[in-house]
């Protein structure tokens, strides 16, 4: 199918333009960012074709749903919910230097969905208890929390890499010198968490709006949920100790990583319990 | 005695046991996801020792989301969340309620050389624009005028302060909603066949079951399949009655709950129902063959008048060799009983002299007649979930709270600016502060703002 042959060549597009990021970020050249950003924005059009196109095609087979229903579809939206972001990010804050970080993950997200055994491209007929208008909206609100929180997890790895080259720096690498300020890491790390958490909320809410519908009980404390409680836990622990306890920096960043440790595992690690979210089934 | 209570407050008011409380909360149901719950832990109880086992019971480790523990944590974070609260709100109600002075020097110490501009204009003229500047961004603001300078001042977001609060509170209503779910809600299920009344359900908590103050009629159940087999759509037709007399007729489909008198009714699954009907053939050596449609019990006699035949019983898969239908030919001769397997050939083929063994597997037994059971009708149950949970609107307005406060708390912030003009010959020095609780970034863009704005303003204006 013409959509998942675009997805596949997208995916060496995220590739690229994580190469280019990191020229710049050795070279220390503009060239190089201006490139990446381009390519990554040509990646995110050609990936958002590909999506729609998928979306018309699931009409002419007889089945019409957004696509949002598989492990497959879910793993292309989160990486297309990534790149989106972190190119408003990018366009917002006049900052490239997030994306040698940020790309990456997007770019291995699309590769996994491509290469990982056990994934079914196929577009398939949903089952009757996803039929519902609220699976669009509960799965959008999540994969943007999940996209704010990848943001947050590199902006962390970026700060902690930053904090162990030493305050001099006129003796560190181009690398280095081109991260943003420690006090601008630590203030985007902590906007792209809050964002992510308020996006995580009204996954949880628009979830068990749909579960009330769907099964009869807003919340049934199947392994899903519950992960998504405890990663929404870790992140109400990180807001708190920022907005009452003033922690900042290098904290902020270990509960950044952290807490993307727990959005990883309610994503796939959920997967390998019994669960009603279970992709694999 | 008073240092006491205060102590026991300050504990309760900390946030320190806030993060200890949902640390544990997070840890408790981690645990939970890994340990097998309620009914999957029976298949536990075999694998590890007895003793174990139940010690680990009486701690509720197999049914920790209702939990005497989880039950405690809750308990302990409303404690907390309401003694904090009430520990804050009188200095988050002065902040509320004070307005800024234009005139505060505090504001201006140290204050980075950044904040401050030059230009050749005249005090009145740069307070004027400033003026203008702060009514277009904040609506409001204070001012005092002296003989050399100006001050003014305005503020923003004062009703983010009030943020936690509406969190704080949306927690509180949750706990009401899942308490009055709890003490008030039922929760249950019933099968219904196609065709049957039901006036009762099975408890899911227990093996109770709870009667009904009406009864259901399954009237029809209709299931449609994909090509692969998956299920595509399957809905029910289902009426309410109070004595035995119809109210209302509703088609129930998944994801498409329907309430009656406070009863929420779910399509949750379906199944056929074991023991129904099956279609039978009788063909007479060389003569007329006769199709008819059996249940258990059902008699007939046969058309050359040799007897009566009786459907004993009907069986979706008998041993494993699938349906089956017992029957019973009575005749003057005395009576004969066998088996009617619908894959009676598949089973021949399989192995050629069982008819010879067990005779009582020979369809055409009582001869001149060879029975063929052609299929089994299928008949479907519907199974329905059935709720009352009068705490559920109580949850949906804890959600709606906790997202509105949210955005209040993470999206909004209070700060107040202060924009100072003094006349320095025949310059003016602009000075520009601020103060903000939270959000010291946005405060600083928010000053840059309008140290350009009113730079902009000035040189223009010259």
């Amino acid at each position: 199918m013409i959509n998942t042959t675009i997805l596949s060549w997208v995916t060496f597009i995220f590739f690229a333009a994580f190469v280019f990021y990191l020229f710049r970020m050795i070279l220390g050249r503009e060239f190089w960012g201006k490139l990446a950003t381009w390519t990554a924005l040509v990646g995110l059009v050609a990936q958002s074709i590909a999506l729609i196109i998928r979306w018309i095609t699931s009409y002419d087979l007889g089945m019409g749903h957004a696509p949002l229903s598989n492990f497959y579809e879910s793993l292309i939206f989160f990486a297309w919910t990534i790149v989106f972001l972190y190119l408003l990010m990018e366009w917002r804050l006049k900052n490239r230097s997030i994306g040698v970080f940020v790309l990456p993950v997007a770019f291995l997200i699309m590769a996994y969905a491509s290469i990982a055994p056990g994934i079914n491209n196929r577009i398939e007929p949903l089952i009757p208890a996803l039929q519902s208008n609220w699976l669009t909206s509960h799965v959008l609100t999540c994969f943007l929390g999940y996209a704010a929180f990848t943001v947050a997890f590199a902006l962390g790895i970026m700060f902690l890499i930053k904090s162990a080259a030493g305050t001099d720096l006129s003796k560190s690498a181009v690398f280095i010198r081109l991260l943003p300020s420690e006090y601008q890491m630590d203030d985007l790390m902590y906007s792209s968490a809050a964002l992510g958490f308020i996006f995580l909320t009204l996954g949880i809410v628009t979830g068990s709006v749909w579960a009330h519908y769907a099964w009869g009980s807003y919340w049934s404390w199947d392994p899903k949920e519950t992960w998504s409680l405890i990663t929404w836990l870790v992140y109400a622990v990180m807001l708190h100790m920022r907005l009452v306890r003033g922690w900042r920096g290098k904290r902020m960043a270990i509960m950044a990583i952290v807490g993307f440790a727990c959005v990883l595992f309610t994503y796939l690690g959920v997967n390998l319990l019994p669960s009603l979210h279970s992709y694999m089934s | 005695m008073t240092k006491n209570k205060s102590g026991i407050w300050s504990f309760f008011s900390s946030v320190k046991l806030a993060v200890v409380l949902l640390s544990l909360i997070a840890f408790f149901a981690l645990i939970g996801t890994l340990v097998p719950q309620r009914e999957a832990a029976v298949e536990l109880a075999g694998r590890i020792s007895p003793g174990l086992y139940s010690i680990l019971q009486k701690m509720q480790i197999f049914d920790l989301y209702h939990s005497i523990w989880f039950f405690l944590l809750s308990g302990f974070l409303a404690v907390n969340l309401i003694i904090c609260s009430l520990d804050r709100f009188p200095m988050t109600w002065r902040r509320f309620r004070m307005r800024p002075a234009p005139q505060n020097d505090d504001a201006f110490k140290d204050l980075p050389a950044t904040n401050t501009f030059q230009v050749r204009s005249d005090v009145q003229r740069a307070a004027e624009a400033a003026a203008l500047l702060l009514k277009k961004k904040y609506r409001k603001f204070a001012r005092t005028d002296g003989p050399d300078s100006t001050c003014l001042c305005a503020q923003k977001g004062r009703f983010s302060l009030f943020g936690v609060y509406i969190v704080h509170l949306s927690f509180l209503v949750l706990i009401a909603g899942v308490i009055i779910g709890s003490v008030f809600g039922v929760e249950g299920y019933v099968n219904i066949t196609e065709g049957e009344t039901v006036s009762a359900i099975s408890l899911r908590n227990g093996s109770q079951t709870l009667p009904l103050p009406f009864s259901v009629r399954c009237d029809k159940f209709v299931v449609k399949f994909y090509e692969s087999g998956a299920p595509k759509t399957f809905q029910s037709d289902l009426t309410f009655l109070k004595s035995d007399k119809a109210i209302q007729s509703v088609k129930l489909r998944v994801n498409h709950p329907v309430v009656f008198e406070e009863f929420r009714f779910y399509q949750a699954s379906y199944g056929a129902v074991p023991g129904g009907r099956a279609t039978l053939a009788l063909l007479r050596d060389g003569g007329r063959r006769d199709v008819m449609n059996v249940g258990a019990g059902y008699t007939f006699e046969l058309p050359g008048k040799e007897g009566t035949f009786q459907v004993l019983r009907v069986e979706e898969n008998l041993m494993k060799m699938g349906p089956a239908v017992k029957v019973a030919v009575r005749s003057p001769k005395g009576e004969t009983t066998f088996w009617v397997f619908q894959q009676i050939d598949k089973i021949k083929a399989l192995s050629p002299d069982i008819l010879d063994q067990v005779p009582m597997f020979n369809p055409g037994l009582f001869s001149p007649y060879t029975f063929t059971l052609m299929g089994m009708e299928e008949k479907y149950y519907t199974g329905l979930q059935v709720n009352r949970d009068p705490g559920t609107p109580v949850v949906a307005a804890a959600a709606l709270l906790l997202i509105c406060g949210l955005m209040v708390v993470l999206f909004s912030y209070t700060r107040s600016v202060w924009i100072r003009v003094d006349r320095k010959k025949d310059k003016v020095l602009v000075r520009v502060a601020g103060r903000s609780y939270k959000n010291q970034a946005g405060l600083e863009k928010e000053i840059q703002y309008l140290l350009s704005e009113l730079k902009d303003n000035l040189e223009k204006s010259k």
